[in-house]
């Protein structure tokens, strides 16, 4: 509920947070240590503190100009990226282990014997998620606007004994760190 | 006779056990592989492959071992021969020793991974690759190892597939050894036609060796050992799991390289031009990594560009013509370099994940165990008096000074390990010293015995392994006894010059002024822009050289000017010059034909 609405350009205050919010990580991966940081930090802070009241939008675009500028001059070549960002050590390193869940239905009968209960468990899923579908996209048709989706997100289930639409991918998506 | 009959049978026993993890699968129906019976298999190996290096070390017994040929042509012979002679025997029990550790550590590192007894697979069959490679007594057998260690490289590098970095690091490996390859398989066709043999014992010439096959053991030497020019995909090698690091980036595959010129070297010791072209690469590569790492904040990385920085002062020894020495180097190299690989994976596992050096710091209070080997393996690797790096570095460094070779080669590798100091203590500084700065809730710990083991034993390993080494193994040179003093200090002076420079780095991190990019830390930082360079111009220049060939030449130049164009083209230039010539007065033209009818008819 009450989640921001993305649109297609960046407000203002928009640029300016994440041109604070890069710099501020860029400056960390400068200056190592964290007291020598939170100096400059606090320095830099000030400094974008000093035009907060700018109301006249040319000047402020203008600064901001001026700032992203700054900020690619002073960039760290090696900018420290959490591990698992994109760009870090660890992103998408088990993604091999990621094997969808249709590939179960593959499964030899012997081998699926060693699992009764848990592959009649999920005939049972199967055959819920069945009945279910042509509901989930008769709603998404209706609930969907002509010249197509504004967001990402999927509206959750309307009508009383209905399930969310696309249940499913979300229900069986992949452990994050495999076992 | 019983020396040489034991050392051929503990030789082949300690192989045979190595094989067993694949062909006892094969056999019996109940036997299954896991990662501790790999493991006890190396160990067992490990303990057996002591016997022949005692036995060397006692009495001197070298033997090469020939058994089945494989009758390719008639005057040419391929056996599959094993040559046990002090750099294999050696080789062996500390290639089996690292071994060890790093697949005891592995049991713990990759405990989580579902596939775990795979990742084992590969690593023996490197480790069997390799070894081949070190036993071949012919340069076929050698190959065979050769392509094995770059294909299980490739498998190991990109061991998680998912990920996109991974892939193109394997890629990078695979393709830069294969530039290598070239240059093996080029010397290997030489010896063909010239000695009709591959057999090492054949490539001995009184005479000055060429230098084209000799040009073509260095590329090979390039390629797999990381030296300027195909360097770069040691530090992308990274991308595997730490083991894979520990083993083949740091103690054994990259020293195929040079391995490969150690059995070779009675060819190129009598050819100046190969031995300096050795001595200048192998400089600038030790001073290029050096160089780049001493901006680097990834731990492995750091690791990576320090066992580039000491593959280039390998090949320097190559290029002094000291093959023993650069064996030397190899061994102790192999045991601080696998330690500090070891080292870094505990400490990355216990921060969950972490391997930039800006987000850790005084580990020295909560990783003891690690921290201290870790201090040791980096003394080790600046050459500290007495330490297992002293024994081969220390006299890598004065060879070079008393020699009267190239002293542009000699001053770039003093200012590398100058700065080899530099980036160790810097890494030393940033890990283990100062208030931390890592995540607040860490699964830091060091309870288990299956870390702490391996560590201890290489770090022991770091500090007997030069002094054991040397005391026991005949050098085949005499080394320079005596000279100026100055020249015998040289290293540690300048170790201790590095030493400082860091201290005055580290200080100028705590003073509050903002750091900027200069052009000199940019040069580290992007890796001397040898990456983007080399990988986009080369791609960038063969696309368009095709294209140029595809659409130019053969489409344009060939169905077009040469053809029907160039016809229409000649055609249209002749013309136009002539078109001016006739005016087009049709009635004098007839009245002239009628004219000269009338006189030849007049005539006759």
């Amino acid at each position: 509920r009450g989640q921001p609405k993305m649109a297609a350009y960046l407000t203002h205050q928009q640029k300016v947070l994440r041109l604070y919010k890069k710099s501020l990580r860029h400056l960390e991966s400068w200056c190592i240590y964290r007291d020598k940081y939170r100096y400059f930090a606090c320095l830099l802070r000030e400094r974008f503190d000093k035009n907060k009241d700018v109301k006249d939008m040319v000047k402020a675009t203008e600064l901001l100009k001026a700032g992203e500028e700054e900020f690619w001059a002073n960039q760290h070549p090696q900018p420290y990226i959490f591990p698992d960002s994109p760009g870090g050590t660890s992103y998408e390193r088990y993604e091999c282990y990621k094997i969808p869940e249709w590939c179960l239905d593959f499964w030899h009968p012997s081998e699926k014997a060693m699992y009764p209960d848990y592959f009649a468990k999920r005939e049972q899923w199967k055959k819920l998620q069945r009945e279910s579908w042509e509901k989930e996209l008769k709603q998404l048709e209706e609930e969907t606007p002509a010249d197509g989706p504004r967001t990402e997100a999927l509206p959750p289930a309307r009508k009383e004994g209905h399930l969310p639409p696309l249940w499913w991918q979300y229900v069986t998506r992949p452990r994050e760190i495999p076992m | 006779m019983e020396a040489t009959l034991l050392l051929n049978t503990s030789m082949i026993l300690t192989l045979t056990i190595l094989l067993t993890p694949i062909t006892l699968p094969l056999l019996s129906k109940t036997f299954q592989n896991s990662p501790l019976t790999i493991t006890r298999t190396i160990k067992t190996a490990f303990l057996i492959s002591l016997v022949p290096m005692t036995l060397f070390m006692y009495s001197g017994a070298e033997s090469i071992i020939s058994n089945w040929e494989w009758k390719f042509l008639m005057n040419f012979k391929i056996p599959i021969s094993l040559k046990m002679d002090q750099y294999s025997m050696m080789f062996f029990p500390i290639a089996l020793f690292v071994t060890w550790s790093i697949l005891q550590f592995a049991t713990w590192y990759m405990s989580s991974e579902p596939y775990i007894t795979k990742f084992f697979y590969y690593l023996l069959l490197f480790l069997i690759a390799m070894l081949t490679l070190t036993l071949a007594n012919n340069l076929f057998l050698l190959f065979i190892g050769w392509e094995g260690v770059g294909i299980m490289s490739f498998l190991l590098i990109g061991w998680w597939q998912g990920r996109a970095e991974a892939n193109t690091a394997a890629l990078q490996a695979v393709l830069y050894n294969r530039i290598g390859d070239i240059g093996l398989i080029l010397s290997m066709a030489w010896l063909a036609l010239s000695m009709n043999s591959w057999e090492l014992q054949q490539t001995f010439t009184p005479t000055q060796t060429p230098t084209l096959p000799l040009l073509g053991l260095i590329l090979a030497a390039t390629g797999k050992s990381a030296q300027f020019g195909l360097h770069p995909w040691l530090p992308a090698a990274m991308e595997g799991p730490t083991p894979v690091s520990a083993l083949l980036h740091s103690s054994t595959m990259v020293v195929a390289g040079i391995f490969l010129l150690i059995r070779t070297h009675p060819m190129l010791s009598n050819n100046q031009t190969a031995l300096t072209t050795c001595l200048c690469l192998g400089a600038l590569s030790t001073l290029f990594a050096a160089t780049c790492a001493i901006t680097q904040n990834d731990i492995k990385k750091i690791i990576a560009f320090s066992t580039s920085s000491q593959l280039g002062l390998m090949m320097v020894t190559i290029g002094l013509n000291l093959p023993q020495l650069a064996f030397l180097h190899i061994s102790t190299h192999a045991f601080f370099k696998a330690m500090l690989f070891l080292c870094s994976g505990s400490i990355i596992h216990s921060l969950n994940g972490e391997q930039d050096i800006r987000k850790m710091g005084g580990l020295q209070k909560t990783l003891p165990t690690t921290t201290s080997c870790m201090t040791i393996g980096n003394l080790a690797l600046m050459g500290t008096p007495f330490l297992a790096g002293f024994y081969s570095k220390d006299l890598i460094i004065e060879s070079m000074n008393t020699s009267y070779l190239n002293t542009w080669a000699l001053l770039l590798t003093l200012l590398a390990t100058s700065f080899t100091a530099t980036y160790t203590l810097r890494m030393t500084l940033l890990v283990q010293t100062g208030y931390t700065r890592t995540a607040t809730i860490t699964p830091m710990n060091e309870n288990n015995q299956t870390i702490t083991n391996p560590i201890t034993r290489l770090a022991l390993g770091s500090i007997t392994a030069g002094l054991l080494i040397t005391s026991f193994i005949t050098p085949t040179k005499t080394p320079p006894m005596t000279m100026p003093t100055l020249t015998k200090t040289a290293a540690i002076i300048v170790t201790i010059l590095g030493i400082l420079l860091a201290l005055e780095l580290s200080n100028m991190t705590h003073t509050l002024t903002q750091p900027k990019q200069t052009p000199l830390t940019n040069f580290s930082s992007s890796l001397g822009y040898f990456n983007p360079l080399s990988h986009r111009l080369n791609s960038l220049t063969l696309l368009n050289s095709g294209q140029k060939i595809a659409s130019h030449l053969i489409d344009m130049s060939w169905y077009k000017k040469m053809g029907p164009e160039g016809l229409a083209d000649l055609q249209l230039m002749a013309t136009k010059t002539s078109t001016t010539f006739h005016s087009g007065l049709i009635k004098t033209y007839l009245s002239s034909f009628a004219l000269s009818i009338l006189i030849i008819l007049s005539i006759y």
